[in-house]
């Protein structure tokens, strides 16, 4: 139940899909190692510039 | 010619013979459909099988042959595609329970492609659900199995295309790839897979895995067979966006086996992993390599370390985005692994999916330097051979979730960067399985690793061996 509680922010994102206590406990345990995923990568990605798309349409060669 | 010895002839050898009226695109297809009823119970390679309409285009493209009107190689060639792109008045199930009573009325670019080029569909192919497996496991209509083992598994999630060109059912196969779904399954088949240059071949009316990093992709027995089922569904396409312009693709006619002086880059320190029958044949095939002029490079690329967590982290939350309306409405028709999977990627922030394009590009920037030192990146497509069945998900022994010297990372930096790939059977290990190769080119550089891979099998047989699934 706790662990549940440090992602409950997250596990609203569900949509109300009411997974089965074992699929829950998965699912959770995942999203709580993604976090230290992203940390990983913060810290991996420091000084590189964001991506950003253009929005103007632009000719693609190969 | 008796039906066996047809499906064990190459696409070039077909071809030339329908063309030339000594075989019938009839005789051609109905060889394959032969094989396919002889093997399918044992593969489960196929969703669908299109016996009729099969059939019936063959007799339509050997009464245009006679009239004297060959579009190409392809006019008259049996090919199966994977269950992914949509087809005109034909099951296309995505391998799931979501889709499976759906019926298009348009075709994807792939099929409309390979009708002009006259190629005759005689099957959808089975895969992970959507797109979403390494493993070809998970799949509303049960797993296919390796024709070279049908107790392991042909990998995934083009599995099904993989295995129908390893037991010689169609000359070609294509499938898509967004983390290794052609490499993968090709090398465990033993057979030669190719994923080209993002943007090369269009994706419209395909069902999407991850839009940033899907791309289609073909199988087939040999990079020259390759290179012919390539040319004709390459080219610009405005209906999908990451499309490319292009010169008219020509890569059978510029494949070329001389290849002295082109540098061949390990990164050695991913291989430590890797199993040692494994390595052994990747050790041999850099000598071959070497016989033929390649210069081979050690060195390292420290980036590519986050390369499987940044890779899986974007495909968790694109297709968790791809997925949304469906998880939504019909979360439990999904299989279930890929339930949790599209439930993790839904809890992705927007933020956090920044920053982990943010480390993507600094692993491109850091790939962008090294394709100065070398020509092509060359590894172990796999770590190991195809796992048991009774392994599970994680028999790959892949790592998606930490950043090391995991041969894991060479799998998946070519597709999350649009490199263009080709993994090539190099080996057959000691429980008689296939090893594979791949050769990693920079982007846009799809000839030269064709050429690369063609010096290698110009050399080597490894490419012509296949199961014994089957044969008489």
């Amino acid at each position: 139940m706790k662990d549940m509680d440090k992602v409950a922010h997250r596990l609203a994102f569900l949509e109300g899909a009411s997974f089965s206590p074992e699929d829950l406990e998965s699912i959770v345990k995942e999203i709580e190692d993604n976090e230290r995923i992203v940390g990983e990568l913060e810290e991996f990605s420091q000084g590189t510039p964001w991506i950003s798309l253009q929005a103007q349409p632009h000719e693609k060669k190969a | 010619m008796v039906p066996n010895d047809i499906c064990e002839l190459n696409l070039t050898d077909l071809s030339w013979l329908i063309a030339a009226r000594e075989l019938s695109s009839v005789e051609a297809v109905n060889a394959a459909l032969t094989r396919l009823e002889r093997l399918e119970g044992k593969l489960n390679a196929f969703i669908t099988v299109l016996y009729e309409e099969a059939r019936a285009e063959a007799k339509k493209v050997d009464e245009e042959i006679a009239r004297g009107n060959n579009r190409g190689p392809l006019h008259g060639i049996p090919v199966t595609i994977k269950d992914m792109f949509e087809t005109a008045g034909v099951l296309t199930t995505g391998g799931s329970k979501i889709l499976q009573d759906w019926v298009p009325e348009t075709d994807s670019a792939l099929v409309e492609r390979l009708r002009r080029a006259g190629a005759i569909i005689i099957g959808k192919t089975n895969l992970d659900e959507f797109g979403h497996g390494g493993t070809s496991t998970l799949s509303h209509f049960g797993p296919v199995h390796n024709p070279w083992d049908i107790q392991r598994i042909a990998g995934g999630s083009s599995g099904g295309s993989a295995a129908a060109v390893a037991a010689r059912i169609g000359m070609l196969s294509y499938g898509t790839e967004t983390g290794s779904s052609v490499r993968r399954p090709a090398s465990y088949c033993g057979i030669t897979g190719f994923k080209p240059t993002f943007g090369i071949i269009s994706r419209h009316g395909s069902f999407r895995g991850a839009w940033s990093q899907d791309h289609v992709g073909l199988f087939a027995r040999s990079v020259k067979d390759i290179a012919l089922g390539l040319d004709p569904v390459a080219g610009f396409d405005a209906r999908d966006p990451a499309s490319v312009h292009q010169e008219t693709p020509e890569y059978a006619a510029r494949l070329n086996a001389n290849v002295k002086g082109l540098k061949i880059g390990v990164l050695g320190k991913f291989l430590e992993g890797v199993d040692s029958t494994v390595k052994q044949a990747f050790d041999a095939a850099l000598k071959v390599l070497a016989g033929v002029g390649c210069e081979i490079i050690d060195f390292d690329v420290p980036e590519v370390r986050y390369a499987a967590m940044t890779s899986m982290m974007t495909s968790s939350a694109e297709s968790a985005g791809i997925n949304r309306r469906w998880f939504r409405e019909r979360y439990q028709d999904f299989v279930p692994h890929v339930a949790r999977g599209i439930a993790v990627g839904m809890a992705i922030t927007a933020s956090e999916y920044l920053t982990v394009q943010r480390a993507r590009h600094r692993i491109r920037e850091a790939l962008r330097a090294a394709y100065e030192k070398t020509d092509i990146i060359a590894s172990p497509t796999t770590a190991r051979v195809a796992p048991l069945l009774s392994e599970g998900l994680k028999g790959s022994g892949d790592d998606t979730r930490h950043a090391s010297y995991n041969q894991s990372n060479l799998l998946r930096f070519p597709s999350m960067l649009g490199l263009p790939g080709c993994s090539l059977p190099i080996g057959i290990s000691q429980e008689g399985m296939p090893i594979g190769m791949q050769l990693i080119g920079s982007w846009f550089a799809d000839q030269t690793v064709l050429n690369a891979a063609l010096a290698y099998q110009s050399t080597t047989d490894w490419h012509t061996r296949g199961p014994v699934l089957g044969n008489p």
